[in-house]
């Protein structure tokens, strides 16, 4: 099966057979994800929510024809991607991952030779767990993902938490590798920013 | 020798471990050299491991069982439909 992996073939004969326990496997392991990156392109958390669900249906009504070209994940994802790109353009919204015309944040921090003009502070014991302003950091995390561009948001989910090899991440969102990598870098910077004002 | 804003800007390329030999030791002698670059490509590296920390999976609550019920139903609906 290509690329999928003993364990996934499993999985996918078992969805095949319509096992309940299976197919609440790997809803849980994904339905969150689908939903955040939903969410980036589509109007509203019901609509996203709604794509989701769709996004569920066409997996188990096709999952026999899943050949394993790329993995499980990525396949669930491009479907998912495809559909709330519809309820986008239905919606009236266009919706690019090429992330032209975002920029970082932090042109500001440098002067004009280039040069930091405030010195990065040290961050010491920063760890999942440690509570800054009344939340974990993990919680930060998230809540900075979630104020994301689609397209950085989309990258970072599939990339960095759902742990999609990089030509998956670009074939689902149409984008190129050294694009991938510019937005991954941006969206990284923009959540370091936002611990660094925890800190 | 590289700014501080090249640096940055190549800090994820850097720790993901993209950049060629040279450019890579290009930019080791800049942090050597530089307190402020050094922290932020720190900062950067503990960022990218807490973003590829992933939660513990919810545990499915009443409202994901309803879904995934519905799920079900529709395509054995389809199923007897199509048989
Ligand atoms: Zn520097």
């Amino acid at each position: 099966m290509g690329k999928a992996d003993a364990d996934e073939t499993e999985l996918v004969q078992l969805l095949v057979a319509g096992d309940r326990p299976a197919f609440e496997r790997i809803y849980r392991k994904h339905n969150a994800a689908l939903i955040r990156v939903a969410t980036g392109i589509v109007a509203s958390r019901a609509t996203a929510e709604e794509v989701a669900q769709d996004t569920w249906i066409a997996v188990l009504k096709n999952v026999a024809s899943f050949e394993g070209r790329s993995s499980l994940a990525g396949w669930i994802f491009s479907i998912l991607i495809n559909k709330a790109r519809s309820r986008a353009a239905r919606e009236g919204r266009f919706v690019s991952f090429d992330g032209e015309g975002e920029d970082d944040n932090l042109a500001a921090a440098f002067d004009g030779r280039g040069r930091w003009k405030d010195m990065p502070d040290l961050w010491e014991e920063v760890t999942p767990e440690r509570i800054l302003a009344g939340r974990s950091v993990m919680d930060h995390v998230a809540a900075a993902i979630e104020t994301l561009p689609a397209a950085q948001r989309s990258v970072i989910i599939l990339r960095a938490q759902q742990g999609l090899e990089a030509e998956e991440v670009c074939e689902i969102l149409g984008i190129s590798e050294g694009n991938m990598r510019v937005l991954l870098h941006r969206a990284r910077l923009a959540i370091r920013t936002a611990l660094d004002g925890l800190m | 020798m590289l700014s501080c804003k090249e640096v940055a800007t190549r800090a994820s390329a850097l720790i993901d471990g993209e950049l060629s030999t040279w450019e890579a030791l290009q930019i080791r002698l800049h942090l050597a050299m530089c307190k402020g670059c050094d922290r932020f490509v720190g900062q950067i590296r503990t960022t990218r491991d807490l973003t590829e920390t992933i939660a513990a999976p919810e545990p499915l609550d009443e409202a994901d069982n309803g879904r995934i019920s519905a799920i079900l139903s529709q395509l054995d609906e389809g199923k007897q439909q199509g048989g």
